[in-house]
């Protein structure tokens, strides 16, 4: 089994977690081969997440922009996103590798309470890094991480945000690996993770891609989503990336603009480099030093990007595009207004870029947009922007 | 012949064991750091780690990472830890680890980086986020007779990996003491006598250990099973309690090195 994705992925970690990585791959092979495991895997997406969610036709969107446009609503799942599909498989291979402790890293919290959501349903001591910058914004999240029973601890070192959670997480990973899981959040780290968060978000594209046949008879023209480390877009992706005519687009966050430097589009720049036990594109300054990202989305936050989201842009086989927060914060006014749904900010840059490149297509021509989560856990950001921009809500 | 091997040739003709500290470049700054190097070399430092200072030093516990942080915030750079180098080897020969990150290299250039090093005597590279299985872009570049040594890291859980780890090694076998990051103040794996004569037996080059070392008193009751140690955020501590003074930092050496081989 190759640990890479053309030249990016591999495993850039400390020689004691080698054996650790090994056994976690040994296992998660052997799971993905029991039908019983998928069974347990089916059970809880059913009953406990609340799958499957609907591919929903944005009838109003489609008057306005032309073709028809799908918004797989992964926002309806227990905890309001996809990250609870990656939780539940990652436990699930946590108590099935006799793990006792479950960690993670969390920016925004959104990784965070799923986990903490999954730790409690199948009685898992867990303990979440989160740096100290976010743990100030996002009080919320980390009330309810707490009230879940999990132990939010805070990173204090470099930035203070989701890098140096992640940082943390690691070398608490290469401690106390003997009884402990790491749950990673995005389609990043060190081989076999990339491959494991693939491997339970592709239920997202699984049963789009039913959808959309029952519903259309045909597969769609074009698939979207937006791209932090990676996650639900390599989820979306999944079952049409051997479907040649089905165009794949991924969108970064621009921020305030990729040429004001603050931004989070690791790929728009382009420059390889090694970071969380990944080689892939990589925010950095002169010197190889990591470069914060920048975004009003705290999930697109990140300076990397997941090692096969680097492979599919290299091989051409996924376009990536960015929005700036200006322009998701337009679209996510908009999908209120006309279809009745609050999405996430993150999903807001899937959107945006949607409307843009709607206009250059034809009436029948059909696109699915991921609607990764909702939006609730934004009002305190949205607010905070309109107070700044008044006119926004005008609009 | 490479600086750290014919450093190890001569102690163990001696039947001494070899003491190495890590510091972090740049601090207290480009021209403290140069002068604490020549005094490490008076006062007996046989092998000197020099830490190039990376934003994400996740083998590293808390000490590093803030000596690491401080240092970046001060400037410093590769480069500019080449061009210290170059000035100091015209009056040093202390032999130099670089210990950093892959990215740093892959920023600079996998070969340039390997030329650079040849060229101005940096004599074996440390590099904790690269393991055996990711080293051969690296190991291209580094036959030459010339060209820095790789240091290859052993934990406690290596195992059956060991003989992988060791075949073709050079310079010193690193050790780390225990799980996780530099210096942790839990103490060492609880089986590190048994792993460290393991390591030993299987290897035909010297066995070094390192990770939360602060005094040769730590390394008594598994001396007989290794070469040498290596002390690392105890050290940068040492220092910076000191205030970087000269003779306190030299003093510490000389006791350690008179314990070490007592």
């Amino acid at each position: 089994m190759s640990k890479y994705y053309g030249e990016f992925g591999g495993q850039y970690v400390a020689e004691s977690l080698m054996n650790t990585l090994e056994e976690l791959d040994k296992a998660f092979e052997e799971a993905i081969q029991d039908p019983e495991f998928w069974k347990e895997f089916d059970y809880y997406m059913k009953e406990y997440v609340g799958r499957e969610t609907p591919l929903y036709f944005a009838s109003r969107l489609t008057e306005k922009y032309g073709p028809k446009i799908y918004l797989k609503r992964e926002d309806l799942n227990h905890t309001g996103a996809h990250k609870i599909n990656n939780v539940i498989g990652q436990i699930l291979l946590a108590k099935r590798m006799g793990k006792k402790k479950v960690i993670a890293e969390t920016g925004a919290g959104q990784h965070g309470v799923a986990t903490a959501t999954g730790a409690a349903l199948f009685d898992l001591e867990c303990k979440v890094y989160m740096g100290e910058e976010d743990i100030s914004r996002q009080a919320l999240n980390v009330l309810r991480m707490e009230m879940l029973g999990s132990r939010v601890l805070s990173v204090s070192s470099g930035s203070k945000t989701l890098k140096d959670a992640t940082n943390e997480a690691i070398r608490t990973w290469a401690k106390e690996a003997e009884d402990t899981f790491y749950v990673i959040g995005s389609a990043v780290g060190p081989y076999p993770y990339p491959k494991i968060v693939k491997t339970f978000q592709s239920i997202i594209s699984k049963e789009s891609k039913k959808q959309i046949l029952e519903k259309e008879g045909r597969l769609p023209d074009s698939v979207m989503a937006c791209v932090g480390g990676g996650s639900n877009s390599i989820g979306m992706f999944a079952e049409f990336i051997e479907d040649k005519d089905v165009e794949l687009v991924g969108v970064e966050a621009a921020g305030l603009g990729i040429e004001t430097g603050k931004h989070a589009s690791a790929m728009a720049l382009g420059i390889p480099g090694t970071l969380h036990g990944m080689r892939s594109y990589l925010l950095q300054d002169e010197d190889g030093n990591v470069e914060l990202a920048h975004s009003i989305s705290a999930g697109l936050d990140y300076p990397g990007v997941g090692p096969e989201h680097a492979y599919l842009r290299d091989s051409g086989r996924a376009r990536y595009v960015s929005i700036t927060d200006d322009e998701a914060m337009e679209a996510l006014l908009e999908l209120c207004k006309l279809e009745g749904i609050i999405p996430a900010i993150e999903s807001a840059h899937a959107l945006a870029h949607c409307f843009k490149q709607a206009k250059e297509m034809k009436k029948d021509q059909i696109i699915v947009v991921c609607l990764s989560g909702r939006g609730d856990k934004d009002c305190h950001t949205i607010q905070e922007y309109l107070t700044g921009n008044k006119e926004a809500l005008n609009k | 012949m490479n600086r750290i091997e014919a450093k190890l040739a001569e102690l163990k003709s001696k039947k001494e064991k070899a003491f190495i500290t890590y510091m972090t470049a740049g601090l207290p700054d480009m021209e403290g750091c140069q002068k604490i190097i020549k005094a490490q070399e008076e006062a007996g430092t046989d092998i000197l780690e020099l830490g190039i200072p990376f934003s994400d030093p996740v083998a590293d516990g808390p000490v590093i990472q803030d000596a690491s942080y401080r240092s970046i915030l001060k400037g410093t750079n590769l480069t500019k830890v080449f061009d210290m180098v170059k000035e100091l080897r015209n009056s040093c020969e202390i032999p130099i680890v670089f210990m950093m990150y892959y990215n740093t290299i892959l920023h600079y250039g996998v070969e340039k980086f390997v030329n650079t090093c040849s060229e101005i005597g940096i004599d074996g590279l440390i590099i904790p986020d690269l393991p055996f299985e990711e080293q051969g872009e690296l190991k291209q570049y580094l036959g030459d007779e010339k060209s820095p040594v790789l240091i290859q890291l052993v934990s406690p859980v290596s195992k059956e990996r060991v003989p992988m780890l060791l075949k073709d090694a050079r310079g010193f076998v690193y050790c780390v003491s225990s799980m996780g990051v530099t210096g942790q103040a839990s103490g060492f794996h609880k089986n590190v006598e048994n792993y460290l004569a393991e390591v030993k037996n299987q290897s035909d080059i010297p066995v070094m250990m390192g990770f939360g070392i602060k005094t040769a008193k730590d390394v008594e009751n598994v001396k007989h099973t290794i070469d040498g140690c290596i002390v690392g955020s105890h050290f940068i501590q040492l220092m910076e309690d000191a205030e970087y003074n000269i003779e306190k930092i030299k003093n510490y050496i000389i006791e350690f090195k008179k314990q070490l081989n007592e």
